[in-house]
Order: C-alpha cells, then structure tokens, then sequence
C-alpha cells in the first residue's frame, strides 16, 4: 500500500526533534492521583556533568539525576502527525486509508540516551536547615 | 610371576657385568662417577674401549686451537648442544659419528698413520689386518672387548699429557709419554658432562652404570665410508696387541667370565623359575626365607580366614564386570579348597598343582547359584545382590600391623581369582601425574599379551608417602566419582553396560572397570581420610600365635633349623605375629649357626619394619596393661622391662605427644582402676601438669629435645592406672572445644568493647572486665528496686534509676535481644510460655561467667522490663548520635551554635511534652548521668580557641537545653523533616524508575500499516 507523506516545511528546514532514551520508566508517584498531562517531568540539561567529559546531559525527574549522552541515530526518523481528511465524512468511525494524511512535522537525527543507573538526590533535612540556619545567623 | 621375570632377567644380565666389573677395577681403576643409572644396552656397547682416536682427537683439536693449556679448557667448557643431542640420539652408531661430526679444525688433522703414531709408538707393528679380521666381529652387536691394560695406561698418559701441552706441543703426539703414576685429574677429554667437552663426544657407560662421555677423534676416521669395519677393528685393536701386565689379553679374560656367568645365571634362573615365585637375584645364593616360604596359593595364606574370605569373595564380585560372566559364585573347586583349608589349616602344599591350574586363567567354571552354595560363603554370598556388575566399594583397602601378609594376601587372591597383579609401591614413582597414567593404563586396559589375563591393581603402602602418596588415592577417588556420577543413566541389563562401555572413550575420567587394593598399615593416616569412606576396609588382625609357630616349625624342619615350639612361640609374640620378622631372624640365626634363645631377643637383632602406630593403638597401649600369661616370677621384671621399652619406643616413635597426653588425659578417668583414696587420680593429674608445663616450657624456649621426657610421663600414668581390660577410648576433644569457645568469646567480647563509647572502653580490658566486673556488672544491669509496672507509674526515684540503668547500658552498648532459648534454659523458665520470644543481654556477658554448677545471683528482669529498657536505649542511641553530630556543627562557632539552640528552643516550644520524662526530672537527671556527654564535646572541641571554661559553661547549657526536650526534638524533627518531604514530593509528582538489567521492551514484528492506521 502506498502511504503518501507530506512534509510542509523545505528540503532542510525540517524542525529537529530528539528523542530521549531512558533506562526505566518515568510514572508518577504511587500518592499521586489525578491527570498527569501537563506535569513537569524534569528538567533536561544539556550542560555536561563534571563527572563526564564528553558533552553530556543530565536529566533530573522526581529524586533521580541521570547522566546521558547524546547518540547519532543511525537511520533517522520521522515524526508524522497523522490527519484526517475534511473531505470525507468526518463522524466516520474508521477513516480508510484514502482519507488519512500523514504530515511530517519534524526529523530525528539524534537521540539522547540516558542509560547509566540514575543518582538519587537524597534531601536531607538537617542539610536544609543549617543551609536556613546559616543567614539567620549572619 | 609375571612381575618378578624382569627382575629375573636383569639380574641375568647384572651378573656378566659384575665380573667385568672387577676386571676394570683391577686394571683402569678409572674415574668412574655414581652418575647414569640407566645402564641401557646401548651404553653398554661402549662400556669399555674408548674409540683409540679420541684422545688423538684431543690432541689435534688442542694443537689447531688453542696455544696454552689454559686457554683449551676455555674451549673445552663449551658444549656444542646440538651435537651432543644428536650423539646420544644415534649413539647405537658410533663409528657414524665419525663420519658426521668432523672437527672444525679438520685442517689440522694429521693424515691416519699419524693419529696412529702415539698410541703405536710402543709397538710400531701395529698393522691394519687386525682390524680387518675384527671387521666381522664388529658387525654382531656385542658388548666391545675392553682395551689392554696398558692401553689405558697410555691413554692416560697422553691425557694427562695434555695438560702439559704449553711445554711440549707437538712432540707428545710423536714421542710415547712417560709413564705416570695413577692420579687422574681433572681432565676435559673424559668427562661426567658431555658440556664439558668441546667438539664431539662419546658415552662410555661402565659395567656398573656409570657414564662418562669422552672426546672423540675425527682424525684417522675421515674416511667415512670403511667406518664400521674400522670401528669394528679399532676395538679389536687390544686384542692383538696384549703386551700389558697380564699374562692373557684383558678381552679374553673378559669374555670368558661374561660366558661364565651367562652360563651360571641361565641355569640359576631356570632351576629357580619352576621352584619359586619370585626368583631372587641369582648371585645371592639362600634365598630369604620369607620369600621362599611365602604363600603360593589361597589356602596356604596364615592370614585370618575370615578376612582372606573376605577379600576374595569382594574380587569375585568383579567377575561380572571383568570376565563378561554373568553370576559368578564361588565355583566348587575352590569351595571344597576352602573346606578343606579350614579343616586342616593351612598344611603344605599339597593341592600346589590345583592351584597352579587355576592359576592358568580366567577359566570360567561351571556357576552355582548362590543359594546353592553349602556353608561358609554362601551365606555371605546371598547377603548382597549378586546382579551388582561391580561391587558396591570399588577400592579395598587392607590395612594392619606389618609382616601380617597383607600383600601376600592381595596378590594371591588376585592370582587365584585370575588376575595378572600389578603392584605400585612405595619404591614406585608415585607422583599424581604418573601414577594416574599408570593406574590407568592397568585399570582400563588390556594387555595384548598372550596372556590376556585382566590386570588387578595392588598399590602396596598407600598411605607410606605423604605428598606424592596421596596422588594415587586422588586419582582413585576421582575414578570412583567419575563412576558414581554415571550411575544415574545406568541400568543393570547388559546392553547398557555395553553401550556404556563402548561410550566410555567419550567420558575424560573414566571408571574403574578392575579391582584396585590398596593396603596401608595406618587406617588413619590424614592421607587416606576420603578413601576409607568410600573403599571396603578390612583390617588385619593378627593369627593366633599357634598358627604362626606352626607355620615356623614347618619351615624350620624344612630347613633343617633347631627350634623349639615354645622359643618360637616367644618369637612369635615378640614380633607380634610378624611373620616376615619372624622368618628373617630364624633365618639370620640359621646363618650365623646360633640358636633361638628365648631370653636374649632383645640382644638378637630382630629386624622390624619401621613403624609407627597410630594414635589410638598408642593410647590403647598405654592405657592397656598386657596379660602377663606365662610370665613367671622370674620373668616378671624381665617383662615389665620389656614393657617399658616397647611403650617407650612406642610412644617417642608416634612423636607428636600433645595428642598423646590429651588423650590419655581425657580417657585415663574412664577407667575402673582400684583408687579409693583418688591419690592415684591426683598423682596423674599431677604428672599431666607438669607434662603440659614441660610442653609449655618446649614451645616457649623452642627446645625441642626436652620432649625426650615426655614419655616416661605417658609411663608413669600407664604404669598406675592401666587396667587389663580394654579401655574404651576416645578421640581428645575438650581441649578443642574449650579452645573455639575461648576464642568465641574472646571475640565477643573485643567486639563489644569496640561498640562502647571510648570513654568507657579506654579504661577497662577484656581481662579484667571478665574477672573481675563482669558479675557486679550484671547485677547492676538488673537492679532489683525496678519495678515491673507502666512507666508512668514509677516513682521519681524509681524513673531516676531507670534512667541510670539506660543510660549505662548505652555507654557499655549493651541491650537485650530476642533469642531462641536453648533447651536447657526452658527447663529452668518453663514459666516462660513457648511462642514468647525471650530477651536476653546482648552481647552476652552472663555467659563469661557461666560455669558448670554455678548460679548466677543477679535476678533476670521481667520481660515487660526488658522491652521498656530495649526500647529507651534504642531511643537513646539515636538520641546520643544526632548529638554527637550537632555538637561537631555546634563548635564551629559561637554564633552558630546559639542560632541552633534558639531554633531548637522554638521547635520544641510547638512540640508535644514527653509521654516519659517531664521537663522537671530531666534537669535532675541530666546532671548526674549526661556529665561524661559535655566532656566528650569538649574534648571533640578541643581545638576551639575559646577558653575551656567559656565553652563548657556554653556547652552544658547547650546541652541542658537540648537535652531537655531531646524525647521531643526527635520526633518534631521527624515530623518537620516529613512534612517538607511531603511537599517536595507532591511538587515532583513524577518520578523515575530505573530498570536495571533488562529492558521491558517486547520485540515482535510490526507492520506500519498497523503504526498509521487504527
């Protein structure tokens, strides 16, 4: 079958999108209850931990800091958004093929791969107070 | 028999050069070095001549190379490996060689006649038909003629002569050499080393095994294709030319003796092979008795008879496995053989020619059922399955005293039972490389002799060597395992034993498909731990003495040897039945023409093999009288004289006395001697004492000989509690026990003095808490004024001493902690239902001071109590570390520290007052038990420039403040710790979970069209 693919933007400036590889699974914690859509998962720096010396990320979500790379894809993807057709009828449970469209909204060349066993950053409170106690002081 | 023909042959051949050898010595007395003992026949070609041109060669090698003497022996240092290598290889071939190995300095080589030259000054008429005549001697392979005398001489001469070689170059080689006196030195062209000489060399082998390699002449030899014919005349060269001291050539001589002794050895051997079973050397001319008279067959064995059963009947189970035979009972030959064996013991040899029949091979005789089998095996026969293709114990290990005939046993009931015997022994190579091969090649393959007789194995004094002994019974075990791990695929049909059989190449270690005995004299020696668990262990005891003299009145009347029964009956005992000792020492007297006297066996060598007993016959012997049986008054002293000896020697022979006197020491008071005044019992202990003090005393100053006196000791015990009866003893193990529950504890308790505070642990040893503490110490841990009830019941004093009590179990870390009671503690607290886990002081300290029969006063505390206390000293530790960390924050400054009592203050403002201690008590109580906590900060503090007074006034009131609300703190630091940890959490709401390992991912093909459309 014959897929038709259509990409908007030109020849080069197709948006780069990257894809993050974890070791594990990002969920929400077990307390937690309600839409997770929306929460801020973590932060993605792509400043290189000291302890790498390539140019490295570090990926930092709940109490875990992890430490990745980046990694040439070898075959690059591409990231589609599928669309339906206005022209046929809309309410349609399953569109055929015909009626389908798929736009490519942007190129994956690269991908950041976190794979080593995360860092956990254990809070520690009497750490937090004496960091409280310190301007008090002074 | 079969094992004893080399020997019979070799000792053939030894004779010839026996008398060669006295030839040499009378005539060369040449340097012969204890070097080679591999006299092989190769060597033997060159025994005597050395090849005439080598000293030549020596000489215009010398003359080409070097100027000085000096400088020769440089040269002479330098082997020429390749060469030598190829020599030996091809030594067969000597006059090759000389073809091959052509000196370097060929160039200077003078032409034949003139290599000649020296040796033929003498006697110029030397001509070449000689050799020619010899040519065709040459060509047998014969042992060479030895050179003449004088030939020697010279040859000498010139050797020597090269030495001198800086004086007179060249005129040695045209001039004889004077006569020198017999001193031979040092010299390059003979040597024990072939490295040692320069260019090529020869192997000269003497008769008795010694080798030398001398330098050989390429000179007049370059001819090379006449080579063998002149190798051939240059040995016959001394047999024309005999003017030396002798009035007969020297080869002659030699050949004649050789034939000579041919002659007597060929009639030796062939009048001693249908006589005996092993042929002796034929030179000796009695043979030992021992061996003359050892058992042929199995009913002539003096061995115990239950035991020879024994042993025979577990070879018969091999039967299957060996000989292919399905089941093999007893057959009636040997049936009616043992029947009559044990209606007339063991008389001569009259069935001989049955047993030599059977003797003959694997003969399968017609098979009786085993139930069919009349008395005596067949009982044990019907005991055990005889489908069993192989016995259940692979290995049978005979052990017993010496001379008891447990190799003879072995091998005659391996011959008997169709077997070729093959013995490993002590003389043996008993490394585990090499035994393993060649345990092996006996165990698992066939001879492709005529005889194809199955090979049984006898590996003779197993447990003689320790390091290189223990090879041979690793690789037995190893076989044995291999096998057991087979045996779960195994079934009993024969198609599967063929199949397995045709696999076995497959396996790496494979099984044991014969028998192996192996015999030992010590049972429990450390090397034969593992055999013994899996082998068939017979023991040997000893014959009746009757046996055994009837057997030496026998072999005395056939030797036509004056005795009397009852001197050999004392013979006998002496020995303790060791029949080889026996027959050696009547043999002995046989010789020197005395006679057997009953008194003096002590003064008569009696010839013993070497033994040592193990530990338990030493204990048994001490702790053992012997039966005085005839002994008469007159010989009573005699005996006990005796008895002191043997013991002596006994116990100084087993050596290692500390295992010795703890085992009389733990076994001497199971004995029922006659002692009401127990003055004996305290005079042993006393004798152990200073037994142990003398040990001490030898180990401290390392003198080793004073352990000489330990066994008048063992003596002196022995000789005031031994019993007649036998003692029933056992293996020493309180020294044992008491010395790992003294290390146990010792360990505990270093352990539990690292956990205390320092402060309490720097002032109190292990030592002197054990004598001197430890009891107090319990008793203050369990004071009786606490009462059992809630804590808030308890009166001000009551919470101040329990305070106390908490406080000084956390400095000395002691708590309780659940324990499965042992039994014999239930016994006493049967109060204390089942399912209630008891609580009891960890570390133990109640058991220092727990001895048999002593009770402890200091009372346990209640359960309830127990659980109260655990659970404040819990609180406290964790109290004490969280201070222990404020205070190292606290000192950093002034500032900080009161910022931190301040924040303190106002969280524990907002907290909940104590359940357990209020606020009033607490000062009190900090005053008195929390005085050792200011100090330890101090002392942390001690870099603090602040004035000491300044700082502990600031410390205390620190520490009154803090410890104040310390039940408080905690908890609202744990609850604010909390709450901020709640609220970081919900401010992550996702979080991540690292998978480590694997990944979760399920790989299976998929099609885009199902990715884009659904």
């Amino acid at each position: 079958m014959e897929i038709r693919v259509r990409c908007g933007c030109g020849d080069s400036s197709c948006p780069e999108w990257a894809v993050v590889e974890l070791q594990g699974a990002v969920q929400p914690q077990a307390s937690f209850s309600g839409d997770i859509r929306g929460l801020h998962i973590g932060r993605l720096c792509s400043a290189p931990s000291p302890s790498s010396s390539k140019g490295g990320y570090t990926f930092t979500v709940g109490y875990h800091e992890l430490a990745g790379t980046k990694v040439t894809l070898k075959k690059p993807l591409l990231v589609l958004r599928k669309k339906k057709l206005t022209g046929g009828a809309a309410d349609q449970e399953t569109p055929t093929a015909a009626e389908v469209e798929l736009e490519v909204i942007g190129v994956i060349r690269h991908k950041i791969l976190f794979k080593d066993r995360p860092k956990a950053l254990i809070s520690k409170p009497p750490t937090k107070e004496k960091a409280a106690v310190q301007p008090a002081a002074n | 028999m079969g094992l004893s023909q080399p020997t019979g042959l070799k000792s053939c051949w030894a004779d010839p050069h026996r008398v060669a050898r006295h030839k040499t010595t009378l005539v060369g007395r040449r340097r012969q070095h204890p070097h080679s003992i591999s006299a092989t026949s190769r060597h033997r070609l060159f025994t005597f001549p050395p090849p005439p041109g080598y000293r030549c060669s020596s000489a215009t090698s010398h003359r080409g190379v070097g100027e000085s003497a000096m400088e020769m022996e440089m040269d002479m240092e330098m082997p020429d490996p390749e060469e030598l290598e190829w020599m030996e290889s091809h030594g067969l071939l000597p006059e090759e060689e000389d073809v091959y190995f052509d000196d370097p300095d060929e160039g200077f080589v003078p032409p034949p006649g003139d290599s000649d030259q020296p040796r033929d000054s003498s006697q110029p008429p030397e001509p070449a038909a000689p050799r020619a005549s010899e040519a065709s001697e040459g060509g047998l392979k014969r042992p060479p003629p030895p050179p003449p005398p004088e030939q020697e001489e010279e040859e000498r001469s010139k050797r020597r002569n090269v030495e001198r070689e800086d004086e007179d170059e060249e005129d040695w080689l045209r001039y004889p050499p004077p006569p020198a006196p017999e001193v031979v030195v040092a010299e390059k062209t003979i040597s024990r080393f072939a490295s040692e000489i320069h260019g090529d060399c020869v192997p000269v082998t003497a008769p008795n095994g010694e080798r030398v390699y001398a330098k050989l002449a390429m000179d007049g030899l370059a001819g090379g294709a006449i080579c063998g014919t002149r190798q051939g005349a240059n040995f016959s060269n001394p047999n024309l030319s005999h003017k030396g001291l002798l009035s007969e050539s020297f080869h002659s001589l030699t050949r004649r003796a050789e034939q000579e002794a041919l002659a007597k050895a060929l009639q030796e051997s062939t009048d001693s092979v249908d006589r005996e079973a092993c042929p002796v050397t034929p030179l000796v001319t009695e043979k030992l008795w021992v061996e003359k008279y050892a058992p042929n067959s199995f009913t002539e064995l003096l061995s115990d008879e239950h035991t020879n059963r024994e042993v025979l009947l577990w070879l018969k189970q091999w039967d299957s496995c060996v000989f292919g035979s399905h089941i093999r009972a007893t057959c009636d030959d040997v049936l009616s053989a043992l029947r009559r064996h044990s209606s007339n013991v063991q008389k001569n040899a009259n069935n001989k020619n049955f047993f030599s029949k059977t003797k003959g091979g694997p003969v399968d005789m017609p098979l009786n059922a085993p139930s069919s089998n009349p008395e005596g095996l067949g009982g044990s026969f019907s005991k055990r399955s005889p489908v069993d293709s192989t016995p259940e114990q692979k290995v049978l290990l005979l052990c017993g005293p010496p001379g008891l005939g447990k190799t003879t046993l072995a091998h005659v009931a391996a011959r008997h039972c169709g077997y070729h015997v093959v013995e490993i022994n002590a003389s043996d190579d008993r490394s585990a490389s090499s035994i393993e091969t060649k345990i092996l090649d006996v165990v698992q393959m066939n001879s492709i002799m005529s005889d194809s007789k199955p090979k049984c194995l006898v590996i003779d004094e197993i447990d003689g060597a320790l390091g290189d002994g223990k090879g041979a019974v690793e690789v037995i075990l190893k076989m044995i395992n291999a096998e057991k791990s087979n045996n779960f695929d195994r079934s009993t049909n024969a198609e599967e034993t063929q199949a397995r059989k045709a696999s076995r190449k497959s396996h790496r270690m494979a099984k044991l498909l014969r028998p192996v005995i192996c015999i030992c004299n010590d049972l429990y020696a450390p090397a034969l731990r593992q055999l013994r668990q899996v082998a068939k262990v017979h023991v040997f005891v000893q014959p009746t003495i009757s046996r055994v003299v009837n057997r030496l009145k026998y072999i005395c009347k056939n030797e036509g040897f004056k005795t009397s029964a009852i001197a050999l009956s004392a013979l006998a005992e002496y020995t303790e039945c060791d029949i080889r000792s026996c027959l050696n020492t009547l043999q002995f007297l046989n010789k020197k023409g005395a006679a057997l006297n009953i008194s003096s066996f002590d003064s008569q060598v009696i010839g013993q093999k070497d033994k040592s007993k193990s530990i338990l016959d030493v204990w048994k012997q001490v702790l053992q009288k012997k039966k005085l049986k005839r002994a008469g008054k007159s010989e009573s002293h005699f005996s006990k004289d005796k008895d002191t000896d043997s013991l002596f020697t006994l116990i100084s022979n087993r050596g290692d006395y500390e295992v010795t006197m703890d085992g009389i020491y733990e076994n001497f008071l199971r004995l029922s001697y006659h002692d009401p005044m127990l003055q004996k019992t305290v005079k042993c202990l006393d004798i152990l004492g200073v037994s142990d003090s003398l040990t001490q005393y030898v180990y401290r100053t390392q003198q080793m000989p004073i352990h000489a006196y330990q066994p008048p000791i063992a003596i002196t015990i022995s000789r005031m509690v031994a019993q007649v009866e036998k003692p029933n003893i056992e293996w020493p193990k309180a020294l044992q026990r008491s010395r790992t529950l003294l290390l146990e504890k010792k360990d505990t308790l270093k352990t539990w003095q690292n956990q205390m505070s320092p402060v309490v642990s720097r002032h109190m040893s292990v030592e002197s808490f054990v004598q001197d503490i430890a009891s107090p110490f319990l008793h203050i841990l369990s004071p009786l004024s606490l009462r059992p009830v809630a804590l808030n019941l308890l009166s001000e004093r009551e919470k101040d001493e329990l305070v106390q009590l908490v406080d000084t179990m956390v400095s000395y870390s002691v708590t309780y902690r659940n324990t499965k009671f042992a039994p014999q503690e239930r016994a006493n607290i049967s109060v204390v239902p089942h399912d209630v886990p008891l609580l009891s002081l960890y570390p133990p300290i109640s058991d220092v001071i727990n001895f048999k029969g002593y009770q402890s006063e200091h009372i346990d505390l209640s359960l309830a109590m127990k659980q109260v206390l655990v659970h404040e000293v819990e609180k406290q530790k964790i109290i004490k570390d969280s201070a222990g960390k404020l205070l190292n924050q606290g000192s950093d400054g002034d500032t900080r520290s009161e910022a931190l009592s301040d924040i303190r203050k106002k969280a524990v403002a907002d907290s909940i007052a104590p359940a357990l201690h209020s606020s009033k008590d607490s000062t009190k109580r900090n005053s008195t038990t929390l005085q050792m906590q200011p100090n330890s900060a101090s002392s942390l503090n001690g870099k603090d420039p602040t004035p000491a007074k300044k700082h502990s006034n600031r410390a205390t009131n620190f520490f009154d403040r803090f410890r104040k609300e310390r039940p408080a703190n905690g908890k609202t630091h744990t609850d604010a710790g909390q709450q901020r940890a709640t609220i970081q959490r919900d401010s992550r709401p996702l979080i991540f979970k690292y998978n480590e390992g694997f990944t979760n991912a399920v790989k299976r093909p998929v099609r885009v069209r199902d990715l884009l459309l659904s």
